[in-house]
């Protein structure tokens, strides 16, 4: 029997893999990427969240056991069923808590419940094989293919999230690469033909594009935090439309 | 979809006057000479049908308008005739009156003809019934007022031919469809449509309204196969016919609001196997086009009707009308089944004004009323002083003491509904042409109300506040008997004193489970509500020896019904409003939507023969291609779980900016945007910017 650090538990998830889904969102995070929609997931430590109008608080971070979560999770087994839905694992970098993650996807499958582990990568292989036998997809983030923006601005290795990438995909794993689209940062020709050769070299053939929102800046309020992206607008549908052009020249590409 | 538009446009002109069809109606009673009650309501309805000159738009392609019972008239006039026409009353709401789904299927396959025929062999087979004689005689005027109201209408269309901005070829196929339909049974879709459209502005013209068209793809169906299987017509066509119709369902808002027009597809046939076919495509795009309230469309929903008829049903839902309501077939006809119907008339069910489902053609108008629990409950308390409720030793026990409550409200209900519906001169307030499209009236020469129709009359008793109810007994079962952290005379001093300087108490008493969270603790009560009431209304008939059904689909008088009242154990204040229909109370639902549903199967629906509503709200993004799936297993799976009804609404724009400006009133909105949800009050107001030119996309 494992504990994980929740955050929430958040129920028809709609954008987080096929089917009817439940999305555990697990606290901690080894990066620190200034776009970052869900930052009540980064510090492993609770918080409560104050949102005005909403007239709610709400507190993010709880240990509960593998079998609590799970309980939780059969609850909608039937929904899961409906189609080709299942359980995603998000976080956070939920990796960082593989062993208990490893459990939970073990205590799934056994209860005949898909697995997509949604991660940015940047953890040791070791992680990864932990979890390897029972995580159905992983959802991978892939936010640039500078080693330097990696360290410094995500505070992530590059060589690290590529290397575990490749081996994902040679060892077989069904793999979804996820780009988010962030401006100023990764949108640029060049910046998206240096991530091409990086998945080609990984041998990727599918490649979800996020296109910027800044939806989590309620959260950054509640937060007491300053937002980078606060005043950042999305990408029109042209830059979204002309990138997306340029990574189809490679891959399979969808825009969620 | 131009010549809809362009009908559309033409509608925009309200007619000018009042809506006053009885200043054609008391000319008729004024010429009567007849003696006979039934016989003067029909000279009155022949006047009513055939004095006013035919309206045609330009735009018609199948005729039939109110804009003729609208008359300049001052208020001497009205008074006068209001007090002339007073001599002779009409059945109201409460008296069965209208909220009535007619015998379509029959009137499609004989025709105005064949009605007529009908009428001469009753005639003969009730020779020596003066009575009854008299009253198909009364039947047989007013069907013959029908067939020379189409004759005006074609000489109208006749005489508009070179009139300026009319299309002379549409005016002609008017012309001999209105023709046609006199001397004989419907020969195309056309001619069908234009029959059963006549009918319905006829009892518009009466003054009826909520009357249902029913199960349109089916009882149209046979002609509209032929019709497109020889080349007649094809399904662009036929979605032009059918939106013509609809859109001037929305005449009705001239005299001051929507009508309710229940429009039916889907289902099973009489064998029950699912009978969705390519019709009722038609109507949902029809629906779709007309793109305003008035047609009120339901489908029926079996579990094997195939997944591409949900999704449209989903993708029209999603353009923000919120039509159709999924209605759970298998549900609705084991309810219905409990009740003694014929399954072949049980099969054929649809439903009148929103949801109330309808035996149709053969049951009386419907009439419903409200039913409030809360009432009885806060009796306890009202009742009883301190001393005797902390004598109440367990959950069961107050349980018990409810239940007696309940039992006694429910007496009183069915007495005070009974009178309401009770008419004391039935003769003086016959409905002969109602009656003709109500199967066994024409067959035993009897008024729809007076033993004509082959069912009795039913009541529909809407429960309210399911959510409520079960959420104050989860709450005084958890405080007061579980953790003992109250007792009832607390209880009654706060809600007396609406929670005023009894905070903690109110948060202790919010904190407890409530309904809509898949927690059995509070789940229990809103099983044992259904079950409790409808075996309490169960016993009771109705004046004519039908059933008292339930329903929880009480549409917005849970607001009005919740200002009346005081606070509640659930820690609701006072004057705030009732959970509303079958769902939840507002905001308590808080574990996400599939637990929402886990709860809401739990109660035996089939309890509920009139029917329930499930309201829920999705943003935009969740209707889009590629996401509609996840829409369409919810709802497979609330259905398999024994749901009754969901009515679906995506968020509009509309919404979307009202909360902008209105955040108060919007606390829990949730918006969806490629896998993030938010709470869209919690935005700031670019971002909801953001979220408002998305929507713009998908819309």
């Amino acid at each position: 029997m494992s504990d994980l650090n929740v955050s929430c538990i958040q129920r028809f998830s709609t954008g987080d893999g096929p089917g009817i889904r439940t999305t555990v969102f697990l606290k901690g995070c080894n990066l620190k990427c200034p776009w970052c929609h869900n930052p009540e997931n980064i510090s492993p430590i609770p918080q409560m969240l104050e949102y005005k109008y909403a007239n709610k608080i709400v507190s993010y971070g709880k240990i509960m056991s593998t079998e609590q979560i799970v309980s939780d999770i059969m609850e909608d087994i039937e929904f899961y069923r409906a189609g080709n839905g299942g359980v995603t694992i998000s976080g956070g970098e939920p990796m960082l808590q593989y062993e208990g993650v490893a459990e939970l996807s073990k205590q799934l499958h056994n209860n005949g419940v898909s697995v997509i582990i949604d991660t940015a990568g940047s953890v040791p292989w070791d992680n990864f094989a932990a979890v390897f036998d029972h995580t159905d997809i992983f959802y991978y983030d892939y936010k640039t293919a500078s080693e330097n923006d990696c360290k410094n601005v995500c505070g992530g290795d590059k060589s690290l999230i590529l290397s575990n990438l490749n081996k994902l995909i040679i060892k077989g794993k069904n793999v979804h690469v996820r780009i988010p689209l962030i401006p100023g940062f990764n949108m640029g020709e060049t910046d998206c033909e240096n991530i091409s050769d990086d998945l080609l070299s990984a041998k990727v053939k599918y490649v979800d594009l996020l296109p910027f929102h800044r939806l989590g800046s309620a959260k950054y309020e509640a937060l007491n935090l300053e937002y980078a992206y606060k005043n950042t607008p999305p990408s029109n549908v042209d830059t979204v439309t002309y990138i997306k052009r340029i990574y189809s020249k490679y891959f399979i590409v969808n825009v969620e | 979809m131009s010549i809809l538009k362009d009908l559309q446009k033409e509608m925009e002109n309200k007619p000018s006057g009042v809506f006053c069809p009885d200043f054609y109606r008391c000319k008729g009673y004024e010429k009567s000479k007849s003696k006979s009650p039934s016989m003067m309501r029909a000279d009155g309805i022949y006047a009513l049908f055939t004095e006013p000159e035919p309206y045609i738009y330009k735009n018609d392609l199948i005729v039939g308008s109110i804009k003729p019972y609208f008359v300049s008239l001052n208020e001497d006039e009205t008074e006068n005739i209001k007090s002339f026409m007073s001599k002779y009353p009409e059945r109201g709401f409460f008296q069965n009156g209208d909220h009535f789904a007619p015998d379509y299927f029959t009137a499609v396959e004989k025709g105005i003809p064949g009605l007529l025929k009908s009428i001469d062999e009753s005639v003969i087979s009730h020779s020596d019934d003066n009575k009854k004689i008299d009253f198909l005689k009364s039947m047989q005027k007013t069907l013959i007022a029908l067939s020379d109201k189409l004759k005006s209408y074609a000489e109208k269309a006749e005489a508009l031919r070179e009139t300026e901005g009319y299309d002379n070829k549409r005016l002609l196929k008017i012309k001999n469809n209105c023709l046609s339909l006199i001397n004989s049974v419907p020969q195309t879709f056309e001619e069908a449509l234009q029959l059963v459209w006549m009918i319905h502005i006829c009892f518009v013209s009466e003054g009826r309204y909520a009357m249902a068209l029913g199960r349109i793809d089916k009882y149209l169906y046979p002609l509209y196969k032929h019709d497109i299987d020889n080349g007649i017509i094809d399904e662009a066509y036929a979605e032009e016919l059918l939106s013509n119709v609809f859109a001037k369902i929305c005449e009705r808002r001239y005299t001051g609001g929507d009508d309710v027009v229940n429009i039916c597809i889907g289902g099973v046939d009489e064998e029950g196997n699912c009978s969705v076919n390519e019709l009722s495509y038609r109507v949902l795009h029809a629906v779709r086009d007309v793109n305003m309230p008035g047609p009120n469309l339901s489908a029926r929903i079996t579990h094997d009707c195939p997944d591409t008829f949900l999704d449209e049903c989903l993708k029209v839902i999603g353009t923000g009308l919120g039509y159709p309501a999924l209605m759970n077939d298998e549900v609705n006809m084991e309810a219905l089944s409990r009740k003694g119907y014929d399954i072949k008339d049980v099969r054929n069910y649809c439903m009148v004004g929103c949801i109330e489902n309808f035996i149709a053609g053969k049951q009386p108008p419907w009439v419903d009323g409200r039913f409030d629990p809360i009432r009885y409950l806060l009796d306890i308390f009202n009742d009883n002083d301190g001393i005797k409720l902390d004598s109440i030793s367990s959950m069961d026990e107050f349980i018990s003491i409810y239940k007696n409550n309940l039992s006694a409200g429910a007496e009183d209900y069915v007495k005070r509904t009974r009178a309401a519906s009770y008419v004391s001169d039935p003769q003086n307030r016959t409905s002969p042409f109602l009656s003709c499209f109500c199967d066994c009236c024409i067959e035993r020469g009897l008024d729809i109300n007076m033993g004509g129709s082959k069912y009795p009359s039913v009541h529909g008793a809407v429960l309210m506040g399911i959510g409520t109810v079960s959420d104050c007994l989860s709450a005084i079962e958890k405080c007061v008997f579980v953790e003992k952290s109250t007792t009832l005379s607390y209880i009654k001093q706060a809600i007396k004193k609406n929670f005023e300087g009894c905070e903690e108490l109110r948060q202790t008493l919010i904190s407890a489970p409530k309904y809509g969270n898949n927690d059995y603790f509070a789940d229990k009560y809103g099983v044992w509500y259904t079950n409790t009431l409808s075996d309490m209304f169960d016993q009771y008939k109705t004046n004519d020896g039908g059933a008292y059904y339930t329903a929880m689909a009480a549409n917005i008088s849970n607001i009005d019904a919740g200002k009346s009242l005081s606070a509640t154990p659930d820690g609701r204040l006072a004057g705030k409003p009732l959970s509303d229909a079958a769902s939840p109370t507002y905001g308590c639902d808080t574990r996400g939507v599939t637990s929402t549903l886990l709860s809401l199967s739990k109660p035996d629906y089939t309890r509920c023969a009139c029917g329930t509503v499930v309201n829920q709200k999705f943003s935009p993004d969740a209707f889009k291609d590629g996401k509609r799936d996840k829409l369409l297993q919810l709802i497979r799976v609330y259905f398999s779980r024994g749901g009754q009804e969901i009515q679906i609404n995506s968020t509009s724009r509309q919404v979307l900016k009202d909360a902008m400006e209105n955040p108060e009133k919007y606390p829990s909105l949730v918006v969806r945007v490629s896998g993030f949800s938010a709470i869209y009050v919690t935005l700031s107001k670019d971002v909801q910017e953001d979220i408002l030119s998305r929507t713009q996309q998908t819309i």
